[in-house]
């Protein structure tokens, strides 16, 4: 056993940058610690260990962020991006100025779901509020990242009901709109279990009548109960074990459900059937190494057979977590194909 | 915080796994880390601290810790995962060595608990003193002058527990304040019983000078200025805007300007509902009287000072109505029992006495600790009271019959201090030493712990103050103080700049009593009261932040980043605060009624409580700097 560890942590060494590795190694470990056998989590050494960071309305490379209660019974808290606002005096920008359009001409509205496996992480952890920024700088988007309820206290549809509830909220701001048209732009965005969110959330916009520009998935976190040749090829070996995989999806799909339940598994055995539906395009991107990588690549495919629009980017040598840290190819071209879906879907 | 422009060595972002390999052996991190000896600069804006030329050292760990925890199909290894969440203790995370070495050392250290000290021995006799100096309060000296008095008076309470139960047949004391009640410190007994080593491992663990990127984000959080919006009603918006373009008038001296605005906010804040009509309330209040300033006496009403026992009662509403000091209290107290582990005698000393409501907790703590509580001595620094309240001892007294009924061998001295930087080093040793050993045992050492609660701002009002006070306790040599301040920064930049800040600070702080009173009200009724006086205690800060200048304005409130330069410029260490506190914090958090939005977060060792996303005040803890030598007074005298 222990000379199998020794392998697996070069292997996984040999493919990312070491601070990448240290940085996700660190959540790995720490993660272990919180996810109990029995199926309770330690949500408070969880909080003790996530690193966070205060909202910002003083800018910071141009972008500035400030929070929002979207839903005071829930709790539910947005924290919002947006590029900094010209302010009529020198001081710090007001609200009025910070609820104001950054742009007469169009601008997308990017709904982000952070990841971590629908347990982990917040909408102030520090590494989703840094990507948050980027997305700001990168796309002149305003991002609107939702701090959804977390398995296991809050199970399926939680997050789902959350992402909506962000969805309708945006739907209402008039100074999201642009463009002569005064439209909203929305994109809904997400890692990992918030790439799922995003699927889910565009599935219920889509039977509403709800217009969503796009989509975009980043190793989005799907599953099923059979176990596909990449979970077995892959586990253990870059950061992630079929076994955590379980546990999460134990942790937030109803009680007695398996891996077949349509949140996990869409386009299984009880998934909805999308054909027909206005449902939007997706840019998804799957890593390489990541081993549910079967899944994302069924997922993609299940969409192009309902008729919808997908562009698929696969990075063979990519791991989880590589779109954490701007030191990789992968990072900066990744980042490219998401500017150019939501500008070419504006 | 950002670092968009930090891209990899090669520029373009390329990264090779045999070039990378490379630099791995020459023991230096790789994109984005440019500097020997300084962070990994791609790992800082993600909140974690790692030299780039530890980096291998760092992986290296944390290999060495996953091959420890080993699988966790296993079944023991189940347990022992399961033994590192919930038994080890948790410290700065951030630091991403100094928690691996920590886990790693739990791991290492024997399995089985050392042997709990023999129980203590009876209490030592009764000093030999005659029964009515227990009544008397010896050197004591009541000040009928003004609040500008710096005198210092001292009461002195030695007691002998059964003499006093014995003569004075007290009522027993009402059940110690609430909180304490509630809060467990069962749990953390574990930590009580750790033997030294341990106890000086962790604070040896936890004392790494700080890196050279702090600064940088000491400057970053400078300028942080974080907003929580939870009322987006067109009415509050355009009345803040309202508040501000006042605010800018003045600054801008155009009181004309500020007039009009003046009777427009007034119109806006009758349309207002809730939490915002009253911030705004006492913000315009405040501008007003900047405005208006009645001369000379300028900041007349907006001064604790000014009536002492109005304060004292509005602070104890305050402490009532919301967790903010029960967690001040909570945190400080947690620090402070695990300094004084092993120690068989210990000093607190209270900079902002009042009503002594941190200590009741504190002491039964010690009552319970495995080996039985220490001799404990506490001084109480209060400021100057009207004639003839004799608030400061009494106190005193209430504490010592609560400590007679727990059995702790309990002293207390009182010290009426105008300002903590009257205070002198002597005034805080031991007046009995030497009266009472007995037939030549040698007495332990003191161990002192310095708690300031609120109280450390106030003395940026004057320059040098903060650093002889600061003197005065290194000279003290604690073994830990314990820090408590706003997190915010409301001594810093323009006038504009400041009123902005704690127009959000504050705005945050009453939405969060707002929950809180509705909850309580459900409950027990009386809720809606205690929010009222909780809103006057922080509206007298708001008027003074606002409307004070000078010597007058005493709520400087400053960040943690400002003080962890302040304290270290002193010569202090921080010591980390670990997850146990943090747990426990939480769970007193949960129990607290209206409590859904309130949130502790931990920040670099120190652990701060905000209403939802907004940290408002935090807890830091801190050792004298183990670089620090030569003679502690001589130094602080210099």
């Amino acid at each position: 056993m222990a000379g199998s560890n020794e392998i697996n942590a070069n292997e996984s060494k040999t493919v990312v940058p070491l601070n990448t590795w240290v940085l996700i190694s660190n959540f790995k470990l720490a993660y272990n610690m919180l996810r109990r056998p029995d199926g309770t989590f330690d949500r408070h050494l969880a909080e003790f260990l996530d690193r966070k960071v205060t909202a910002n309305v003083a800018p910071v490379n141009g972008v500035v962020s400030f929070d929002v209660l979207i839903d005071r019974p829930t709790s539910l808290l947005a924290r919002i991006y947006r590029p900094a606002p010209a302010t009529a005096s020198a001081a710090v920008a007001l609200l009025p100025d910070l609820c104001r359009s950054p742009s007469p001409d169009p601008f997308p509205v990017i709904i982000f779901f952070h990841g971590g496996s629908f347990a982990h992480s917040s909408s102030n952890s520090a590494i989703y509020d840094s990507l948050c920024r980027r997305f700001v700088s990168l796309c002149g988007a305003v991002v609107v990242s939702v701090n959804y309820r977390r398995a296991p206290e809050h199970k399926y549809p939680c997050a789902y009901d959350d992402g909506w509830a962000a969805l309708r909220w945006v739907s209402g701001e008039p100074w999201l709109r642009s463009g002569k048209d005064a439209k909203l732009r929305v994109f809904l965005a997400g890692d990992s279990s918030g790439g799922n969110i995003a699927h889910h959330v565009a599935v219920r916009a889509a039977k509403s009548g709800v217009e969503v520009s796009g989509n975009v998935l980043l190793n989005p976190m799907f599953g099923g109960n059979r176990r596909t040749e990449s979970e077995k090829r892959l586990d253990r070996k870059y950061f992630v074990t079929i076994e955590d995989r379980d546990w999460y999806w134990k942790a937030y799909l109803p009680e007695g459900a398996d891996r077949d339940h349509p949140a996990c598994n869409p386009f299984g055995p009880n998934g909805a059937k999308l054909e027909g539906l206005p449902f939007t395009g997706s840019l998804v991107v799957v890593a390489g190494l990541d081993l549910v990588q079967d899944w994302q690549l069924a997922y993609a495919q299940g969409l192009k057979e309902a008729g919808h629009s997908v562009k698929l980017v696969y990075r063979e040598q990519a791991t989880i977590g590589f779109y954490l840290l701007p030191n990789t190819d992968h990072f900066y071209q990744v980042m490219d194909e998401i500017n150019d879906f939501v500008g070419s879907n504006l | 915080m950002k670092r968009e422009h930090q891209d990899a060595v090669d520029g373009g972002g390329s990264w090779h796994p045999e070039a990378a390999a490379m630099e791995d052996e020459k023991g230096k991190g790789t994109m984005g880390a440019e500097e020997d000896g300084g962070d990994d600069e791609l790992l800082a804006a993600l909140g974690y601290k790692v030299r780039s030329s530890e980096m291998a050292d760092v992986a290296q760990k944390l290999e060495q810790l996953e091959k420890a925890m080993g699988s966790s199909t296993a079944a023991n290894d189940d347990a022992l995962v399961s033994h590192l969440a919930s038994d080890t203790v948790h410290y700065n995370p951030s630091d991403i060595a100094t928690w691996v070495d920590n886990i790693l050392w739990e791991l290492n250290a024997s399995p089985t608990p050392l042997a709990p000290r023999p129980p203590s021995p009876p209490p030592p006799p009764p000093p030999a003193v005659p029964l009515q100096n227990h009544h008397h309060q010896r050197h004591f000296d009541l000040p009928l002058a003004g609040p500008e008095q710096s005198t210092i008076t001292t009461v002195d309470l030695p007691t002998a527990p059964r003499r006093l139960a014995d003569n004075y047949d007290p009522k027993p004391l009402p059940a110690p304040h609430a909180a304490a009640g509630r809060i467990v410190y069962g749990s953390d007994a574990q930590s009580v019983v750790a033997p030294s080593p341990r106890d000086r491992k962790r604070m040896k663990v936890c004392s790494s000078p700080p890196s050279s990127s702090s600064t940088t984000d000491a400057a970053k959080s400078d300028k942080a200025l974080p907003v929580v919006v939870v009322d987006t009603q067109e009415a509050g918006i355009r009345l803040v805007h309202a508040l501000m373009a006042c605010a800018e008038a003045v600054q801008q001296e155009s009181l004309k300007a500020a007039d009009a605005l003046m009777k427009q906010i007034t119109v806006l804040n009758t349309s207002q509902g809730g939490a915002m009509r009253k911030v705004a309330g006492y913000f315009a209040e405040a501008l007003t009287r900047r405005i208006y300033r009645p001369q000379p006496h300028r900041g007349v009403g907006c001064s604790s000072r000014d009536s002492a026992a109005l304060d004292n009662i509005l602070h104890q509403h305050f402490y009532e109505s919301s967790p903010y000091l029960k967690f001040a209290h909570f945190t400080a107290n947690q620090a402070i029992l695990e300094a004084f582990a092993g120690c068989r005698r210990v000093h607190v000393v209270d900079f902002g006495m009042r009503q002594g409501l941190q200590w009741p907790a504190l002491l039964q703590a010690l009552a319970l600790r495995p080996g039985g509580p220490p001799a404990f001595r506490l001084t109480g620094i209060g400021p100057p009271q009207p004639a003839h309240s004799g608030a400061l001892q009494e106190v005193g007294w209430k504490l010592a019959q609560l400590a007679g009924t727990i059995r702790i061998d309990f002293r207390y001295r009182g010290l009426v201090a105008a300002s903590l930087a009257d205070l002198e080093p002597h005034m805080l040793l031991d007046p009995n030493t030497g009266d009472y050993s007995d037939g030549g045992e040698d007495e332990e050492p003191e161990a002192v712990a310095v708690n300031s609660v609120f109280e450390l701002h106030g003395l940026l009002a004057r320059p040098g103050a903060l650093e002889k006070v600061l003197g005065t306790v290194r000279a003290v040599q604690p073994r830990i103080v314990t820090v408590v301040e706003q997190e915010a920064n409301h001594n810093g930049g323009t006038f504009v700049e400041r009123f902005t800040e704690a127009l959000h600070y504050y705005s945050t702080m009453f939405d969060s009593l707002e929950g809180g009173a509705l909850a309580a009200d459900a409950a027990c009724g009386g809720g809606r009261r205690d929010q009222g006086l909780s809103e006057a205690y922080l509206g007298r800060q708001i008027c003074n932040v606002v409307s004070c200048e000078g010597v007058e304005r005493t709520e400087r409130h400053e960040a943690l980043a400002q003080w962890r330069a302040r304290m270290g410029r002193a010569g202090f260490d921080p010591v980390a605060i670990g997850s146990n506190a943090f747990k426990q914090a939480s769970m007193l958090l949960a129990l607290f009624a209206g409590g859904d939005g309130y949130r502790v977060e931990e920040k670099e060792g120190c652990l701060t409580l905000g209403w939802h996303t907004r940290p408002l005040i935090a807890t830091s803890a801190w050792r004298v700097a183990a670089s620090a030598g030569g003679d502690p007074i001589a130094a602080a005298a210099a």
